[in-house]
Formats: structure tokens, sequence, C-alpha cells
């Protein structure tokens, strides 16, 4: 699998279809490790635990700036790269995706090719089975549980926003954090601060995220933040049928509406 | 000897507090009827008026719970009735989502009310209040413990 992966990366460089590859490295951690001349494909590494979701990259404008750049990408990556394209954040035709699943090599794709494998080979990616459990278990108990539940996870928050950092998802220039005129969220890593930038966090991926799981491999304070992607994930697609990351020219479900949501809630 | 001074407030003196962000056209002009109606209505609501439903960011909710709401209502033009012809289609699509989000977070549907009031509806808004307040009461004050209360 290396091998293939590899002599394809080599071979993207050399025909000059892609300018930069960003890949995986082999060394302890496997960071991120980006190649422009072939013979540093050898370099090249991936395993189910190479956490970090690529697709980040692409709207770094250092990125940007070397285009076309090819990635390589787990299908989750492969979501958010057609997830970005959908959103104008990624120009079809300067992106490529050296493709992985697990331990195979999947072949290279352009948004278009990865849309067409993921619907026709993985059409039901979802969040695994023991994370639903997780949301359920958690969903049984009372409101007051609920909440005291998560002010002992979220009082571990250090403000680090390597979750963020992590999300190809989270792509604003200028986070909604960081504005303070007037001070939406309180930038302290306390109580209600913390409260509120975990739940926008989580609720400006709704219906966008890929369920990559690169925000909660980033933490450093080890929050269960896919249990809120996932059960966001499951909510968004009950009620307004959403797959993320299927469709480059989808809309997004916030951003869209239809005249038959559901409202049985309002009064 | 005096037991008790009257602005001590013990559980059966309760008076919830309950922020609701509304929009102009419709609802806040549903609550001026129900005022100018003379209907009496519970005195807890604490009403923010935006243009229009599609205005009211999830942030402006949490800033309520932070700054002490025991409750928020959320009310604007019924489906098809928005001024600004889809707003609240596009706000309903937000919190469908937010309020599963909150719940599971630990803030349920005993503190956080949808509902579509017209200009036309002073009394239903008056109903929808009392109907409200009567609902949180029961709830009680939001709990200082809740993460998302500031200290
Ligand atoms: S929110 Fe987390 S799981 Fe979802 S796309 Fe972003 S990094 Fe991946
Ligand atoms: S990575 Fe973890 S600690 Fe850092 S801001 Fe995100 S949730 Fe908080
Ligand atoms: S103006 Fe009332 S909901 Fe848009």
């Amino acid at each position: 699998m290396m091998k293939a992966l590899r002599q394809e990366a080599a071979k993207l460089l050399q025909e000059k279809r892609a300018a930069l590859i960003i890949g995986f490295a082999e060394r302890e951690g496997h960071p991120a490790l980006f190649i422009s001349k072939p013979e540093d494909c050898e370099r090249l590494f991936y395993d189910v635990s190479c956490r970090q979701n690529l697709a980040a990259y692409l709207s770094k404008p250092e990125v940007s700036a070397r285009r076309p750049v090819a990635i390589v990408a787990s299908l989750a990556a492969l979501r958010s790269l057609v997830v970005l394209t959908a959103e104008s954040q990624a120009a079809p035709g300067q992106v490529l995706a050296l493709a992985v699943d697990k331990d195979a090599f999947l072949g290279t794709f352009d948004v278009a090719g990865a849309a067409e494998l993921l619907r026709s080979k993985y059409p039901d990616l979802g969040p695994e089975k023991a994370l639903l459990e997780r949301v359920g278990e958690l969903s049984k108990k009372s409101v007051v549980e609920r909440a005291a539940f998560w002010a002992e996870e979220f009082a571990k928050c250090t403000r680090c926003y390597a979750c963020r950092a992590a999300c190809p998802g989270c792509y604003c220039a200028r986070c909604i954090v960081e504005k303070n005129a007037p001070q939406w969220v309180s930038t302290a890593a306390l109580g209600h601060g913390n409260y509120s930038w975990n739940i926008m966090r989580a609720f400006h991926q709704s219906g966008r995220c890929t369920l990559c799981g690169a925000c909660e491999a980033a933490c450093p304070q080890g929050l269960p933040l896919m249990v809120l992607n996932a059960a966001l994930d499951r909510e968004a697609l009950e009620e307004f049928g959403a797959r993320p990351g299927y469709d480059p020219e989808g809309k997004p479900v916030i951003g869209s509406w239809s005249a038959e949501d559901d409202h049985s809630y309002m009064r | 000897m005096k037991t008790e001074k009257a602005d001590v407030p013990t559980p059966t003196t309760f008076e919830p507090r309950i922020t609701a962000f509304v929009c102009n056209w419709c609802t806040y002009a549903g609550a001026d009827l129900a005022g100018t109606s003379r209907l009496q209505y519970a005195p807890n609501l604490r009403i923010i008026k935006l243009p229009c439903t599609g205005r009211i960011d999830p942030l402006f909710v949490l800033k309520a719970f932070e700054n002490g709401a025991d409750a928020v209502l959320v009310s604007g033009c019924h489906p098809g009735d928005c001024h600004y012809t889809s707003g609240n289609y596009h706000a309903r699509r937000r919190w469908t989502l937010f309020r599963k989000l909150l719940a599971l977070t630990g803030i349920g549907d005993d503190r956080l009310f949808f509902s579509w009031v017209s200009a036309a509806e002073g009394q239903k808004f008056a109903d929808l209040v009392n109907d409200v307040t009567a609902k949180v009461r029961k709830a009680g004050p939001f709990q200082a413990a809740h993460p998302g209360r500031k200290a």
C-alpha cells in the first residue's frame, strides 16, 4: 500500500499534476509532511493512526499559493474535500486526493471523482457504533445529569483552539471567539466561556462535519468532542437528510431551507 | 420577631426571568396588541426586539442564559409570513439543530421555547407567556451549576 501511495505521489509531481503533496510523515506522531520533490515521496506514510485531516490545510494561504495540491485523504478527508468544494473553498481542478482507507491505497481522484467514489462505494458513512452508543447513553440521562457531565468536561478546556485549527470546516479568517466588540464569547478558560465556545464550535459544524475525528484527536485535554459532532450529524440527517461530503454542488443544511421542514416543537 | 424579609426569595416566591427574542413585524406587534387590548399576562418576560427571527443568532440565547435568564423564548412570524420572505425558514433550521445540542448539554425544552405569533394574535401571545411562565416556574431557577451560567 505504502509503495503504491509513494509511487503515485512521485508521479503526480513529475507530471506536474501537483506542485505540492501533503501527506503524513513516518516519524512518531505522523505529523503532516509537505513535499515538492518526487524523491521525497519515499518519506510518505499512512496508517489508521494518522488522525489529522489534511484537508484543513487547503484553506491556508501558504498552501493555496502552491496549487495544484494533492493531499493524502482518508474517506472522511475526501468528504471534507467535497464539503470545501461545495462551500467554494477549494477550487475544483486545483486539488487532488490520494485516497486511502485503512490499509489500502484507492487511487488519485479529483473532487468529482472523490464524490463519485464515496457515493458508489461508501454511501453510508456515519458515526461509529460505539460513538452512537455514547450519545444514546447521555441522552437517557436527565438534563441535570447532562449539565453536570458537560460542566466537568468543558472545565478541562484550556481554549487552545487546537480543535479549531485541526478542522477543515473551521476556515473563517476571523473566528467569532476573536471578535471582542462586543465580546460574544468570554475568552477566559472558565465555565460559561468554555460552554459558549464548545457549543458554537460544534454548532457551526452542524450539517458540515464529516466526522473525521481530527478535532478530538488534536484536543490536548481529551474532551469528547465527537459526542457533540455525532449527535448533530444524526440530527441533521434525520431532520434534513443531510449527508455532507457527497455532493460538491450540494447546499449546506444551514443556509438553505424547505417549507416542509418539521416544526412540531414550535408553539 | 420578623422571620422573613420581603426581598429574600424563597422557593414559593421564585419569579422566573424569561428573555424573549422576537421579530419586529409579527410577535412584537402581537405583544403590542396584547398590551393595547389590556390583556393580563405574566410580567416575567423581558422582550428583546430584532428585525427578523433570521437575525437571532444562537449566541443570543447563550448570552441570555449566561446573564441570568431562567428561560428563553424565541418567536417570530408564521411560516410564509416573514417580512423578509424566508428569515424564519432559515431560523427554523438553526433552531431545530441548536435546541438538540442544548438539550444534550443540559438546557432542555422546559427552558427553551419557540413559537410563531402573528401581529393579530394578541391573545395567543398572552396565553403563551402565561403558559411558558408556568412551565418555568415548575422547572425552577436555571441551575447555578450549569456550565453556561456566569459564575
Ligand atoms: S468538527 Fe471535528 S470531526 Fe467534524 S470535520 Fe471538523 S475536525 Fe472533523
Ligand atoms: S482543543 Fe480541546 S482544550 Fe483546546 S480549545 Fe478545543 S476543546 Fe478546548
Ligand atoms: S420578519 Fe418576522 S420572522 Fe422574519
